[in-house]
């Protein structure tokens, strides 16, 4: 095919990328010296290996494709490169004559690839063009990869390398001036609606098929404005969305309910407005991908109740953890969460250790607890004295009231800069999770087990089975040590606890909670423990 | 903890129940440093068979004879070997349906229909993790015989990199059909360059040869993967997957909520598929409980102490089935192994087996005692003098009641089911469980709880339909007595004759009873009153009242405390001790006393009791006590002097300052070796504490 002629051959599947087509095969064609690299570059999902794989096989000129996301190291690129441009030249059976079918670096690549080119019998190639397909994201690559990669085509004449890029090169990134650039904008509105409705609508039983060629281009456009676009989500996103709605729009003419306003027929703007809630819950739903989605249910009963969205069999948000394990996590979560400095406030035995001050004081916790709920804020304002008569003058000081949070958090270095304000806004998001060394996670279980030993001094040695379960809970990336999370990068969830082999444990060695506090609330409510009972600001 | 038992117990016999020993590693001759002697493969030397056939010791003092012993190791052997078959028949049964769930989303989905994600089926295991592998390998088999694909198993251990991840993939895909060898041949034999081991070229060949459909990659603990490992190897399978049908499957103990959060979106975004759920652990505990404890042919029992600990181990931490069999296993093993009278247990038993060392101990039992007072009660001083005195006697009846002690046993297990099925049926309660009424029952006051007051309430306000499927679980021993005959076949003649299409109701039934609304003195009275009955509903009371009253009196017959059964301590075995020892195991706990009270575990040379720390402990323990005074943060000099004071105060003007020093700085390195202390950044001249005792 004639360059010329492949644009208009192309816009027929892939359309409005008409500029970006010719200039290819312009570049690429047979009739004239191609450039020596060429870069092509643009987002995600915007065509560009496609069009290339496309032009090229329009164009018959001999050319070998390779996917750096399929190869692991560098070495394993230069190999398949070798392997792909000898398929390509149909000498797969001479590969013992190439360097033994193996490359370990450029300039041997170099030295192959023109052994390659030349030894055409008879007749040397006249042009081959190799592709590069992501090769930005190629693992392991050596930093001079790329502008080594570059010179090839200057060094073996009959070579043309085109690179596939998904981020934006920065200028002069192959450290050779005056290669061609070709770039693949992200598809603008118009672009994206005509693309979606080049393809035929999603068929609906039931519907008459006028209603569609009325009705989707509408439909298309809204979808747009209202999701898409602003998310900057590609293509194959938009058209799952148009897919998954497109039957849930059209639902009230399946269904045969008659439109509002005495009209005869539905047109979109009165389906809009029926399906305004549509765009809402599903839509935004829609743009998430989950991997359990919900299967296709048959749209028969069509209506937008909120009752479909739990029908689904989705999996219970909360892990089921055993007691012990799950009592483990929560002191984890505490002491992760409260500063070491308040550890006296919140879980001190203050005067004696003896078993029934021990009990006397959990009995009145739970009941000032309790108490505090029920007392309206009139009641919250005098609760700096005790709402229970302390017996035989003894210092009870159980309630944690505001002001003493306060004067804990103000000496607190961490949260200096919520102190300063009137209140304690939510004291635990301002709080992030922070290391703990092992004891204080032991000690603060003995301080928060809903169900204590009758004696504690027969019960002493819990520690030994919390070491067992908390290796489980290691293994489960719940609770990782400290160290492994610094220098897995602080923010992200997943990251922590890189090297799962290590077990070496240093005798202060601190640990971190690696989840979020919403469900392990929840899960500490399941055996009895509450969180804010003991959490900063947790209890007014 | 139990300090004083222990301690009486060594000095009453230190010579097989050695609490403490000096642990002795296999010395090599060789100094450290040397250079290791070259390795030769060496031929395992045969070892000479032993003479003796099994790993029992002789009892009682060393004097049970050599019979008695193999008695008890084959009795175990066969109990066990029938005990393990249950096990594992639930256990191969307890996943199926999950089974068969995955294998058909498995055939059934493939990168077209989920349009280019790859299909991924997310199991939750909760804390049953061992459940998963046996799925796995079922799931594997299943696929292999119907030569579609296979599965490949994934650990996280497998996983430390992304090559040494795709070399495991390959190499386990490849020696799944292939077997090693085959795997090693695929590697050479193949035309072209030799690939390397991570290239999923390999894979790609593979399956094109052997025309798999399905290969099934399983992550068995996903959670445990490094997430950036997960990602790349994602973005790699998805963008093979035209090429290889892959299928994927993880593990997750957690939720999929934080599985999902884990992962980067855009690798959520190549994954699409199902969820699937493996029930817990406790189900298919439960079951396995039930087939051991209440067979119809049980010989053996285990008491609630021990059932307390099993479904304390099960329910609270992270438990596998696996793991609950074995915790019964060793309990097996130590009855037979440690009492003598398991062998009464054994079917070889009989009278001419007797020996007068187990008659001394049958004779010793508090449950013999119990029974002989009993018998005097009766009057019958001639039978105890027998069993008092003559031997042959005494093992003739020991082997008739331990006949009738099971035979006991089976029918407090009978109940329990009863119990449970006929509780079940009639919905009383909703949480009820098998190890729940077991654990009642053999501590003996099941009869005196909520669930028989339940049981026997719901009872009496059955109609005739529930009751017929009712009388349908009673346990056999009543159901052949003649009483329960006899009503039976009344019950059943009475529904014959009766034509309504309501069934049958007792006037116990809130169906029968009037309440009648009166208004008396503006007060509302309500007023129940019987309703009157029909003829065959007064007939069908009658038998309610029947039934209700044998099967209250069969179950107080039945539901004794099995602890009252004359030779109990041979089919029932119920301490705690060994088992909870075991496996949970205290090594912290031990440090701690061992480093705190030396002489719990060491012999006092002295014969005077000694001050809490004095001279004659060890350097570090008596480092340890001081160090127990102090607060977080330890002067080190203070700590010096303080040692240094102990040493002074007992050997006066004779004490070596600089051996004193030495022996401190040794503990203090030995404690730093223990994790318990290391040096402060904050001050110069402080070590900081780090373990605090009794925690």
């Amino acid at each position: 095919m004639l360059p010329i002629e492949i644009p208009r051959a192309l816009s027929q599947n892939w359309p409005c990328r008409e500029l970006q087509t010719r200039q290819l095969a312009s570049l690429l064609g047979p009739l004239g010296p191609s450039p020596a690299t060429l870069v092509v570059h643009g987002i995600s999902a915007t065509c560009k290996s496609t069009i290339v794989r496309a032009v090229l096989s329009a164009l018959e000129v001999p050319h070998a494709i390779v996917r750096s996301t399929e190869c692991i190291t560098g070495r394993h690129l230069l190999t398949k490169i070798l392997w792909a441009t000898l398929e390509a030249l149909g000498k797969r059976d001479e590969w013992e004559n190439y360097g033994k079918g193996r490359c370990e670096h450029v300039s041997t690549l170099a030295v192959l690839l023109s052994e390659c080119l030349a030894s055409r019998s008879g007749k040397a190639i006249e042009k081959f063009v190799l592709v590069l397909d992501g090769i930005d994201k190629q693992r392991e690559a050596p930093q001079t990869l790329l502008s080594a990669l570059a010179r090839l085509g200057e060094i073996i004449p009959s070579l043309s390398i085109v690179l596939i890029l998904s981020a934006t090169p920065r200028p002069l990134f192959l450290q050779a001036a005056g290669v061609p650039h070709i770039s693949f904008p992200p598809y603008t509105r118009n672009e994206a609606i005509s693309i979606i409705l080049n393809s035929r609508p999603p068929t609906v039983t039931g519907l008459s098929a006028e209603v569609p060629p009325k009705i989707y281009p509408h439909f298309v456009s809204a979808i747009y404005d209202s999701l898409v676009g602003p998310t900057a989500s590609s293509i194959p996103t938009f058209r799952s969305i148009c897919e998954k709605l497109w039957p849930q729009f059209v639902s009230p003419i399946t269904n045969g309910e008659t439109p509002p306003g005495g009209s005869e027929e539905w047109d979109f703007s009165r389906l809009l407005l029926k399906n305004r809630g549509l765009f809402r819950h599903h839509g935004e739903a829609a743009l998430v991908h989950h991997i359990v989605t919900e299967e296709p249910t048959s749209f028969t009963n069509g209506s937008m109740s909120k009752s479909m969205l739990p029908a689904v069999s989705t999996p219970s948000p909360l892990p089921s953890l055993p007691y012990f394990p799950t009592l483990i996590l929560t002191s984890a979560y505490l002491a992760s969460h409260i500063p070491q400095r308040l550890d006296t406030i919140f879980f001190s035995k203050f005067s004696s250790s003896s078993l029934s001050a021990r009990n006397k004081r959990a009995h009145h916790r739970r009941r000032l607890k309790l108490l505090s709920k029920a007392q309206a804020e009139d009641a919250r304002t005098a609760s700096n004295d005790p709402s229970t008569p302390s017996k035989k003058g003894k210092r009870q000081k159980t309630r944690i009231t505001k002001s003493t949070l306060e004067s804990a958090f103000a000496t607190s270095s961490a949260t200096t800069s919520a102190a300063g304000a009137t209140g304690i806004t939510g004291p635990s998001t301002i709080l992030t999770a922070r290391p703990f060394p092992l004891e204080r996670l032991i000690a603060i279980y003995h301080a928060i087990d809903p169900n204590p030993p009758a004696n504690p001094i027969l019960q002493a040695a819990v520690s030994d089975a919390i070491y067992a379960e908390l290796a489980t809970l290691r293994r489960l990336r719940l609770v990782v040590p400290a160290a492994g999370r610094e220098s897995g990068g602080r923010m992200g969830l997943g990251s922590g606890g890189l090297n799962s082999g290590n077990t070496t444990s240093d005798a202060g060695e601190k640990w971190c909670v690696n989840v979020s506090g919403d469900w392990i609330g929840e899960m500490a409510k399941g055996i009895g423990v509450e969180v804010g009972e003991w959490l900063a600001g947790g209890l007014d | 903890m139990d300090l004083d038992t222990e301690t009486q117990g060594v000095a009453k016999d230190g010579s097989n129940t050695q609490g403490v020993y000096i642990y002795r590693p296999v010395t090599s001759a060789k100094a450290h440093g040397e250079r290791p002697s070259k390795r030769r493969k060496v031929q395992p030397e045969i070892k000479e068979q032993k003479s003796e056939s099994h790993p029992f010791v002789p009892l009682l003092d060393g004097e049970e004879n050599e019979s008695s012993v193999e008695l008890r190791y084959n009795a175990y052997r066969l109990l066990w070997s029938t005990q393990e078959t249950k096990i594992q028949e639930i256990l191969d049964d307890v996943d199926s349906e999950v089974l068969e769930n995955v294998l058909s989303f498995v055939r059934s989905t493939s990168h077209l229909t989920y349009d280019g994600c790859i299909p991924t089926a997310l199991i939750t295991v909760g804390s049953n993790v061992s459940s998963l592998g046996r799925l796995l390998s079922k799931l594997n088999d299943q696929l292999a015989a119907s030569e579609e694909g296979g599965v490949v198993i994934l650990e996280s251990g497998d996983a430390p990199n992304l090559k040494a991840t795709l070399k495991n993939i390959i190499r386990a895909a490849v020696t799944n059909t292939e077997g090693n060898n085959g795997y090693q041949n695929f590697l050479t034999d193949r035309e072209g360059p030799r690939l390397l081991g991570y290239d999923l070229d390999l894979l790609g060949d593979y399956v094109k040869r052997k025309g798999i459909k399905k290969l099934v990659v399983a992550f068995r603990d996903s959670e445990a993967f490094d997430p950036n490992i997960l990602t790349d190897l994602l973005s790699l399978l998805s963008s093979w997957l035209d090429r290889i049908p892959f299928t994927l499957l993880f593990g997750i103990s957690t939720s999929v909520e934080l599985f999902e959060g884990r992962l980067p979106r855009s690798s959520v975004a190549l994954l699409r598929g199902r969820y699937f759920e493996i029930h817990g652990a406790s189900n298919c505990v439960d079951r396995m409980y039930e087939r051991l404890q209440a067979d119809q042919n049980g010989r053996f029992w285990l008491g609630r102490n021990i059932t307390g600990v099993l479904f304390e181990k099960s329910n609270d931490y992270f438990q596998t089935p696996e793991a609950f069999s074995r915790t019964v296993k060793y309990a097996y093993m130590t009855h037979f192994f440690a009492n003598p009278l398991a062998m009464l247990l054994s079917e070889e038993i009989s009278v001419n087996r007797q020996q007068g060392k187990v008659c001394e101990a049958i004779r010793n039992l508090p449950s013999f005692r119990r029974f002989c007072e009993h018998l005097l009660d009766d009057d019958s001083t001639e039978q105890v003098r027998s069993l008092l005195e003559n031997d042959e006697f005494l093992f003739q009846q020991s082997l008739k009641y331990i006949e009738i002690g099971q035979q006991r046993m089976r029918s407090i297990f009978h109940v329990v089911k009863t119990v449970y099925l006929c509780l079940k049926s009639m919905d009383i309660r909703k949480k009820l469980t098998i190890p729940d009424l077991s654990i009642r029952a053999l501590s003996g006051d099941l009869q005196d709880s909520t669930y028989m007051d339940d049981l026997l309430k719901g009872l009496k306000t059955l109609d005739s339909s529930k009751l017929k499927e009712v009388l349908a679980f009673m346990p056999q021993d009543l159901t052949d007595c003649p009483d329960f005959q006899e009503i039976k076949k009344d019950f059943e003649a009475l529904v014959q004759t009766y034509q309504g299409t309501e069934p049958l109701r007792s006037e116990y039934d809130s169906h029968n009873s009037i309440v009648a609304a009166t208004v008396v003195q503006q007060r509302v009275k309500l007023s129940k009153s019987k309703a009157r009955l029909p003829q065959q509903n007064i007939e069908y009371t009658k038998v309610i009242d029947r039934v209700y009253a044998l099967s209250e009196k069969y179950f107080v017959e039945t539901l004794v405390i099995p602890q009252d059964l004359f030779l109990h301590e041979a089919f029932l075995l119920d301490m705690k001790n060994p088992l909870k020892e075991i496996f949970s195991p205290r090594p912290r706990f031990a440090i701690e006393r061992a480093l705190a009270n030396p002489f719990d575990y060491l012999m006092s040379m002295s014969d005077r009791t000694e001050a809490r720390i004095s001279a004659r402990q060890p350097a570090t323990a008596i480092l340890y006590q001081l160090y127990l005074e102090s607060g977080a943060l330890v002067n080190v000099y203070d700590l010096w002097q303080a040692f240094y004071a102990v040493f002074e105060s007992e050997q006066g003007d004779a004490c070596d300052e600089r051996m004193t020093m030495t022996l401190f700085y040794r503990a203090v390195s030995e404690l730093k070796a223990l994790g318990m202390l290391k040096s402060s950044r904050k001050k110069v001249d402080h070590a900081s504490k780090s373990a605090w005792i009794g925690l």
